[in-house]
């Protein structure tokens, strides 16, 4: 049986910023269908990769392939393939949640109809009057269903969600993962950043990123077998650890 | 004591690891002090003027003469397609028209009345839409009659001015500056509106989802420029009303003229807002930019302030890619002048150009930018 082409092949990865080494020659794979989490703490360099592969942060040097193709050739091609949520959420604060949503659907070439159609969704979980009030207004778990939604528009195959679950309520949390857990059942890959090490359990495979460096990667449960630990916390206090010393 | 020291430190690294604001703290004196130095000057090197010399005849070809003879005065006699003598009403279109600043009326007993009575009268008509360059162009033609009075001293005969003061009679300075001021403010609302908004979403970081989106850079900035064109025409006419009703300004010409080519105006400040986005890392630094960028040259070397004439080549050859130098001239002609479409056929096509060049780089330094990133 044939290997699949990886949805994202990340090969040696570099990134610097000046003297400073954001990534240093990271490698790895994301399958299709699959959830990989992309765990670490603040600053270690989730953000930075993720930038990386959507183009919107140059590569020092490496390679990233998507679905096969090189992103600095096929950049145009692999947009289309790309859905992208980022940290901040980026929305438009003085617009409603419904306007983001048009002006998103627009940019993306939707025509008003299958808008329209897509809307029925949101509407199931959103109240039409939450809906009508600014974004800058809404509750932050409501910020983020509707950046999800928006990232969702164009049907991208590969989804990546920058830190999707910072600053919103355990219960939001929750509900986001289901929300994850459905787009995995319709068959889009995604890799999801997070520094809440307790979300790894949702994942397929993590992959745990400090300093720049992957210090360890698997599913979750191979990974603490390997390691002899009980938990995450302790695999990645761990992992930091012996990565430190050598 | 520590804890204010504790205040300085931390400013001082405020300061200096902010380099582009470093940049723009010490570039921009030099930069003022550079155009300033050489902008402000009331000296005119070029006064264009219309001999009509009804006399013929030795005094007042002698006049004529003595101002061909001044390195100031360009003086014009004769219409440049037919070289038939220019009639008065043709020297006046010249006025209106901007081509000229003055007509020398020499009436045709000039030297008849110098012979009997001892004295003449000489008719000066001033372009009055500037009134600072009119103030000038008067005391310029004082002294050349004055001189031309003194080498007549031994006959004892002397020189009356007549003065008409055309398109400003009473001289009102808000004549002169508000129009300037309209042109002024319309650059600079125009250029932050595109300029802040994009800062914005940089700050915000929505332009990432923009960039990653299938839209193309040209989309991006005309998306951008279309809505804002509105609300800067709208702009435009809230401030031409208030000079109108408030300030009392005459609009002597067509308010669509002076709309259409406040369109290409506004385009070419848009499109100056977009290419300073692209460099400003906030809405501060945009703002800032800005500013500067629209009212040191709008004020300094548009003509606003200080007579074209009056710049050194360098900076005059500058004010030909300032869009306000194209635009202060429609506007004080539509406005005070009752100037038409058809007069500012350069001027139009030269805004034309502009906002092109502008747009045209504005998108490619966008583009330049969105790919830099990747």
């Amino acid at each position: 049986m044939s290997t699949p082409v990886p949805a994202i092949a990340v090969s040696d990865l570099h990134k610097s910023f000046g003297h400073f080494q954001a990534v240093k020659g990271i490698s790895f794979d994301v399958l299709p269908g699959e959830i990989v989490g992309f765990l670490g703490p603040n600053g270690a360099g989730k953000t930075t990769t993720i930038k990386m592969i959507t183009g919107l942060l140059k590569i020092t040097s490496g390679t990233i392939r998507i679905g096969g193709l090189d992103n600095r050739k096929h950049l145009a091609a692999i947009k289309k393939k790309l859905g992208y949520m980022s940290q901040k959420f980026s929305l438009y604060a003085l617009l409603t949640a419904m306007e983001n949503i048009e002006f998103f659907g627009g940019i993306s070439g939707l025509a008003p109809h299958e808008l329209r159609a897509r809307m029925h969704v949101m509407a199931e979980q959103v109240a039409p009057d939450v809906l009508r009030q600014k974004i800058q207004d809404v509750p932050p778990g409501i910020r983020q269903k509707v950046a999800l939604f928006v990232c969702l528009l164009p049907e991208p195959e590969i989804i990546l969600l920058d830190e999707p679950t910072s600053g919103v309520d355990p219960e939001a949390r929750r509900n986001f993962w289901n929300e994850i857990y459905g787009l995995k059942k319709r068959g889009k890959t995604l890799l999801v950043s997070t520094h809440n090490l307790d979300e790894a359990e949702y994942c397929d495979r993590i992959i745990i990123i400090h300093n720049g460096d992957i210090v360890a990667s698997g599913a979750p449960d191979e990974l603490l077998r390997r390691h002899q630990q009980v938990n995450i916390e302790a695999l990645f206090e761990n992992a930091i650890k012996n990565h430190g010393q050598n | 004591m520590g804890r204010i020291k504790a205040i300085i430190v931390k400013e001082f690294f405020h300061i200096l690891r902010d380099p582009r604001s470093l940049t723009l703290v010490f570039i921009t004196p030099l930069v003022m002090i550079f155009i300033l130095g050489y902008s402000i000057s009331y000296d005119l090197n070029r006064i264009d003027a219309v001999v009509i010399d009804h006399a013929q005849s030795r005094w007042s070809k002698a006049l004529s003469e003595t101002f061909a003879a001044n390195r100031i005065f360009v003086i014009q006699s004769r219409a440049a397609d037919t070289g038939n003598p220019l009639s008065l009403a043709a020297a006046e279109q010249l006025l209106r028209l901007g081509k000229i600043k003055e007509i020398i009326v020499i009436p045709a007993d000039f030297s008849r009345r110098l012979n009997a009575h001892g004295q003449s009268e000489v008719g000066l008509v001033i372009d009055g839409s500037d009134t600072n360059v009119a103030n000038l162009v008067f005391q310029y033609t004082e002294r050349i009659l004055l001189e031309f009075t003194a080498a007549m001293k031994g006959s004892g005969q002397l020189l009356k001015i007549d003065t008409k003061i055309f398109f400003n009679p009473e001289a009102r300075s808000q004549f002169f500056f508000i129009p300037g001021l309209v042109a002024v403010i319309l650059l600079m609302i125009s250029a932050m509106l595109t300029s802040l908004s994009i800062a914005k979403e940089r700050e915000t970081g929505s332009i990432s989802l923009l960039f990653i989106s299938p839209l193309k850079s040209g989309e991006i900035v005309l998306g951008k420029t279309l809505p804002y064109i509105m609300v800067a025409l709208l702009d435009g006419v809230i401030i031409l009303l208030f000079a109108r009703f408030w300030f009392g300004i005459p609009l002597r010409g067509s308010l669509i003229v002076l709309m259409l080519f406040a369109l290409l105006y506004i385009i070419s400040g848009l499109a100056l807002g977009i290419l300073i986005s692209t460099i400003a890392p906030s809405q501060r630094v945009a703002m800032l930019a800005t500013l500067l960028s629209t009212m040191l040259p709008s004020f300094l070397l548009s003509g606003f302030i200080f007579p074209l004439d009056s710049l050194s080549p360098i900076l005059q050859a500058i004010s030909y890619i300032i869009p306000a130098t194209y635009f202060l001239r429609i506007i004080r002609g539509v406005i005070l002048k009752g100037a038409e479409l058809k007069h500012f056929l350069f001027e139009g096509v030269m805004m034309i150009v502009l906002s092109m060049v502008l747009l045209a780089a504005a998108t490619s330094k966008f583009n330049q930018q969105r790919k830099a990133v990747q």
